[in-house]
């Protein structure tokens, strides 16, 4: 995408009337610089422009989820760690029961996940390719290697809530309720929180693929696309990070 | 005034909705935000108002109210804690000021996300009104104070208030930690990726860095509280027992839950709690920074130091949370190292005030009602300040810990220092915002009154706390060696009425001003930074077309020898930046 | 303007260094050990920090001045007073707080002394109890969620079924002997409360779930009221007890008083 992506923003330049002047001589004392951006601030026609800010967007998204999972994991390995005082026999009691974790299903809402990061980024490829089109005006057209990548990102997406959704079901039917244990608390809620964090991603592929229904500009599209794609792919992280979690510190 | 722009009439003629609910202009918004604080903060202080006069003559009748019972007090306690912290100083410094002044500031035209901005703010008034709701259900408020301590905030059988009341203030708060976090990324994002060429990270105003940095802390700080708020209300609802521990008997009931821990959420919410509280102050500080140079009609005297300290207090903000839970039965060695680390934080504060004063030093100070209340904000961040490090020894504050001393502190530092600031701001950007100027005249008289008030008020606290007098006791007479106290606390609740009595001045000089004050013209106090090169009130299209070319720092004041016109607009031409003075 | 306003500074100035030194309120008389290390403790902050509240309201006052000043005007910062003050409030700072440290360690962390009085502290909505091992030296089991029948004299839920809880005495003051270092284990049925004793120099929180060790010698004899610290309900106000100090005979009596008509 790159070279294709700059080539179009140096044909539209002109265009734009963009691009303020060149880095501007700074004062002694002053230092720092400029970030580089010579573009017009307000500007959002450019695909450029908007495809920094939403990354940006999309960085400060990942800080701050990141900060709730580390927070999460945090509690679950110091709440393993340290049971209930007991105040007569005034021994430390250790209530947490370790998890039985239903692998299979497990893995395969992994394998699923993985899946999906890949087609994600298979999508994002061949839109990339459609960008020089776009940005001549022209309705892309479908070409034939291309599968419907999008799509099937969004069903194998699905297709892992589900996953989830059996996977506490299976712990239910076992007797491991949310309530039963701090153990059970805390997987339920990294991964319910997890799965929550999925779904709004979805939305958002959904959105890009259900794009063309809503003459949306294909340009937003493959914008959101590879956003998303930032978030999708973390997520993926997040959820292998969890399962070592839970795997490796049972208690 | 200026002849507004065409486009901002084209503006101004758009429907209701355009123009107020589906606007993404930022300006509206930023106004939008000060007028919800200002709501905020009036029910916050009605509020503190009833709470003293409950506390000195338990039997007085409140008009429409009635005598106030004990769990009266305490829901007013809560409330006016959470109003005040939440609604009016984590919104106005920030989200207020900062949504209508960053872009302007940076020199660009809108926010960077402006959708996500105006969502910002609709989900913010939306957790306000769920906040006020509270008060008119069964059981009124929610009574566990702002910290919501559990087991207490747990079990709705508690107390009156740990029904209903709590849900909706979970609820509330849940909804503002996401208002914040919307508007942060804008901020974030806007700062980084709109500053007008040739404004580089040095040549943004302090406001701008403590808006950033503050909108990072937003990003971190808000998103634990929101976890924390999740499995507080797990543990109310969904039976889980994250922060209540088994063997529980309340009211004579047993309680079913088992193997939480109360400290946990304590851990967690400080870990929130202390950083908020260094939201509510960096905008203010940034605010007065700015102002200080502006009126001394001098630069910002070490302006490398102020943003190296901002850095240093946000990064510090996320080390200290222990310092609150000194008495807490956490583990004593812990109270070592949190006591370090919190006089370390104390060390950037003083050196921002070292800078303050240096900045006014010499200064050709022109002595408008915004300098007047910058000059307060540092006195009263010093009072307030100080008794920081006194609270940062163990050994010294768990005699100290949740008594009125601690009340003094937070007032002195975090009510009135940062409360004065949003007045300075408020004179000061007024023209700005509304195209008018305020009333010199009753500025100078609410600040007199509001100055002295503060201090009468909130300086006697001290000693009540030194003679042991705890906090949040809804009444006097429980305790023998407090009910001794009652004279003083009359005083101050005399004190209370006349600083809140003097807040109506402020109110009818703003809404008079924003009617009959004269108008205002571009750059009403000579200042140097972008947003005054527009007309006021700032036009819809913000800088429009004319895309500014930033050549100079932002606090370019008193120039040698200059006689007229003794400053240099950020954005004016470059030549002069080539024989003016350099460090 | 500036005139008045330097004026107005220097009253605040003079109000507030007044209150503290005329002391309308004040500490009550120390009556434990570690009263007086904390009272002098105290001191050392009222001076370094209230040294630099009044010199920071005077410099204050003092650059709020009318006459500006071409040299200070063309200045921008300068590194050498920032290094400057940066590390004296570092060193004035770090100075205190070392010093904080010291004492900190000096009440928190203590050695197991002889003859000292084992208490055991619970707070519940809203009414302190306070118990007492009894001559074997050792607390019963409890069970509030099973026993707890505050109307029939047994509040904490003692297990009848414990011999060790036979002779426990629970009392809704708290009896010490002067001179005795006083081992508490705090605990709490219900929500979080804290057991304040301003004049011992005295509080820390009690949280359910936890079984907290603290301690205080008291030096004084008399009565010296406790009160509830932390917001635990619409009673936090009238959460009131004593602790009575005596003298050791005295205590010793009371004891054997109380074991007896507990074992009857
Ligand atoms: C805006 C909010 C704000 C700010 C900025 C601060 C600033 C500080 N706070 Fe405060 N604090 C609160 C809001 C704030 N606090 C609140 C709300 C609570 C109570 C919460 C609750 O329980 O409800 C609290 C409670 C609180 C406690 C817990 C008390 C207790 O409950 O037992 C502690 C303990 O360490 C503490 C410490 C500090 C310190 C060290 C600073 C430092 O940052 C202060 C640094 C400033 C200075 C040191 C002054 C600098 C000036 C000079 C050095 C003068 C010298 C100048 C010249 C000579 C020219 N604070
Ligand atoms: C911003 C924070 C803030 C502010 C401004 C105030 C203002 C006041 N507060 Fe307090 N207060 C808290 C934050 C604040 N408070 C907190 C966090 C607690 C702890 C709660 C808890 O324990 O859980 C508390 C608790 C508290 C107590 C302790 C009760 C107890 O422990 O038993 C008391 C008692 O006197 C009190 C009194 C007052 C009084 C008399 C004022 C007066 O100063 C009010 C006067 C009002 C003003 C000066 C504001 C006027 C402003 C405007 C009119 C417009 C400005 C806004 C815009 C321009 C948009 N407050
Ligand atoms: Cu018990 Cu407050
Ligand atoms: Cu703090």
């Amino acid at each position: 995408m790159p070279i294709i992506g700059d080539r179009v923003e140096i044909e539209r330049k002109p265009k734009l009337g963009g691009g303020g002047p060149g880095k501007i001589g700074h004062r002694r004392g002053y230092g720092g610089g400029d970030d580089g951006d010579h573009g017009r601030p307000g500007d959002f026609r450019s695909r450029e422009q908007r495809m920094r800010r939403y990354r940006i967007g999309m960085t400060l998204c990942i800080i701050s989820v990141t900060a709730i999972f580390v927070l999460l994991t945090v509690v679950y390995v110091v709440r393993m760690g340290n049971g209930r005082f007991d105040q007569d026999t005034r021994r430390w009691v250790y209530d947490w029961i370790p998890l039985r974790l239903p692998y299979l299903q497990l893995w395969a809402n992994s394998l699923l996940l993985l899946l999906s990061s890949a087609t994600l980024e298979l999508a994002r490829r061949s839109m990339a390719r459609k960008e020089e089109f776009a940005a001549m005006g022209i309705l892309p057209p479908r070409m034939k290697r291309d599968l419907p990548w999008l799509g099937i990102t969004v069903l194998l997406g699905f297709c892992f809530l589900a996953g989830q959704v059996l996977v506490w079901n299976n712990l239910r039917h076992q007797g491991v309720f949310l309530a039963s244990n701090p153990s059970r608390s805390l997987f339920y809620i990294l991964t319910g929180t997890h799965a929550v964090h999925l779904v709004g991603g979805l939305f958002a592929l959904l959105y890009a693929a259900a794009g063309r229904l809503l003459e949306a500009r294909f340009e937003s599209q493959s914008i959101v696309v590879e956003v998303t794609g930032w978030y999708w792919h973390y997520l993926g992280f997040l959820w292998f990070g969890i399962f070592a979690l839970v795997h490796f510190a049972k208690g | 005034m200026q002849m507004p722009s065409p486009n901002s009439i084209l503006h101004e003629q758009a429907g209701f909705l355009r123009r107020h609910v589906f606007n993404t202009d930022h300006k509206v918004i930023g106004r939008q935000y000060f007028f919800l604080s200002l709501a905020a903060v009036l029910v916050g202080a009605w509020l503190s108002l009833l709470m003293r006069i409950h506390l000195v003559w338990p039997k007085a009748a409140i008009p429409f109210l009635g005598e106030i019972k004990p769990e009266n007090y305490l829901a007013q306690l809560t409330m006016h804690g959470t109003l005040m912290v939440f609604f009016v100083l984590s919104t106005v410094p920030q989200a207020g000021f900062g949504t209508f002044f960053l872009p302007l500031q940076l020199g660009a035209s809108k926010m960077a996300f402006p959708r996500l901005t105006a969502a910002g703010f609709w989900t913010a008034l939306v957790s306000f009104l769920v906040l006020i709701a509270a008060f008119f259900v069964p059981g009124g408020a929610a009574g566990a104070g702002w910290t919501q301590y559990p087991p207490l905030s747990a079990l709705a059988s508690a107390g009156p208030g740990e029904g209903l009341g709590t849900d909706l203030w979970l609820v509330s708060i849940g909804l503002f930690c996401l208002a914040s976090l919307m508007s942060a990324v804008g901020f974030v994002a806007t700062t980084v990726r709109y500053r007008a060429p040739g404004m580089t990270w040095m040549r943004m105003p302090l406001t701008c860095w403590a808006w950033f940095v503050t909108s990072i802390l937003i990003l971190l700080a808000f998103s634990i509280l929101l976890v924390a708020l999740a499995m507080l209300m797990m543990d109310r609802h969904a039976g889980t027992s994250f922060f209540v521990p088994g063997g529980l008997l309340v009211s004579g009931k047993a309680v079913e839950h088992s193997g939480g821990s109360a400290l946990l959420w304590q851990h967690l919410f400080w870990f929130f709690g202390h950083p908020e509280v260094y939201i509510a102050i960096l905008p203010a500080m940034g605010v007065t920074s700015h102002l200080l140079s502006v009126f001394a009609r001098k630069p910002v005297f070490g302006y490398k130091a102020m943003v190296g300290a901002t850095l240093a207090i946000g990064a510090l903000g996320f080390m200290v949370w222990g310092h609150h839970m000194f008495a807490s039965g956490m583990n004593p060695y812990a109270g070592f190292a949190f006591s370090s680390l919190t006089t370390a934080i104390a060390v950037p504060s003083a050196i921002k005030t070292f800078n303050w004063v240096a900045t006014l030093y010499g200064g050709r100070i022109c002595y408008a009602t915004p300098l007047l209340f910058s000059a307060g904000f540092v006195s009263l961040f010093i009072t307030g300040g100080l008794t920081g490090p006194l609270l940062a020894q163990p050994a010294l504050d768990v005699y100290l810990h949740d008594t009125y001393f601690v009340v003094a502190h937070f007032h002195l530092i975090m009510a009135m220092a940062s409360l004065f600031a949003i007045f300075s701001a408020t004179y000061f950007w007024f023209p700005k915002m509304f195209g008018r100027m305020m009333n010199e005249r009753l500025g100078r008289l609410h600040f007199w009154i509001t100055l002295l008030g503060a201090y009468a008020t909130f300086m006697p606290m001290h000693l009540l706390g030194i003679a042991g007098h705890p906090r949040r006791y809804s009444d006097l007479t429980g305790v023998q060696y407090v009910s001794a106290m009652a004279p003083l606390q009359r005083f101050i609740t005399l004190a209370a009425i006349v600083t809140i009595a003097g807040q109506v001045i402020f109110l009818v000089n703003l809404f008079w001003s924003m009617r009959r004050g004269p108008g205002a013209d571009a750059n009403p106090w000579q200042c140097s930074t972008l947003e005054w090169t527009l007309p006021s009130p700032a036009p819809a299209e913000g800088f429009g077309g004319r895309q500014p070319l930033v050549h100079h720092g932002p606090y370019e004041y008193g120039l040698l020898g200059a006689v007229e016109k003794d400053f240099v607009m950020q954005d004016a031409p470059a030549t002069w930046s080539d024989n003016g003075p350099s460090e | 303007m500036s005139a008045a306003l330097r004026v107005t500074l220097l009253l605040v100035l003079i109000g507030c260094v007044y209150l503290f030194l005329a002391q309308p309120y004040w500490f009550p008389a120390g009556a434990s050990a570690q009263s007086s290390l904390f009272d002098h403790q105290f001191w050392i902050a009222l001076w370094v920090l209230g040294g630099m509240f009044v010199a920071g309201h005077l410099v204050l006052a003092f650059v709020l001045s009318k006459k500006p000043r071409a040299a200070a005007i063309a200045s921008r910062g300068s590194w050498q007073l920032e290094v400057t003050w940066t590390l004296a409030i570092v060193a004035i700072f770090f100075w205190f707080n070392i010093s904080g440290e010291r004492l900190w360690s000096s009440m928190m962390l203590h050695q197991q002394q002889a003859g000292e009085i084992q208490i055991e502290v619970t707070g519940a909505q809203f009414q302190w109890y306070f118990r007492y091992p009894g001559p074997d030296g050792v607390f019963g089991r409890t069970d509030a969620q099973k026993f707890a029948k505050a109307d029939e004299g047994n509040p904490l839920g003692l297990d009848p079924s414990d011999p060790a809880g036979r002779d426990d005495v629970v009392t809704t003051a708290m009896i010490v002997p002067v001179g005795h270092l006083v081992q508490m284990r705090l605990r709490a049925q219900d929500v979080v409360h804290s057991l304040y004793i301003p004049a011992m120099r005295f509080k820390q929180d009690t949280v359910p779930g936890m079984a907290i060790l603290s301690h205080f010698t008291p030096t004084k004899t008399g009565v010296y009221e406790i009160a509830c610290a932390e917001l635990c309900g619409i009673g936090h106000y009238r959460m009131r007890a004593v602790v009575r100090v005596v003298s050791e005979e005295e205590f010793a009596r009371w004891l054997k008083a109380q074991v007896k008509n507990t074992s009857e």
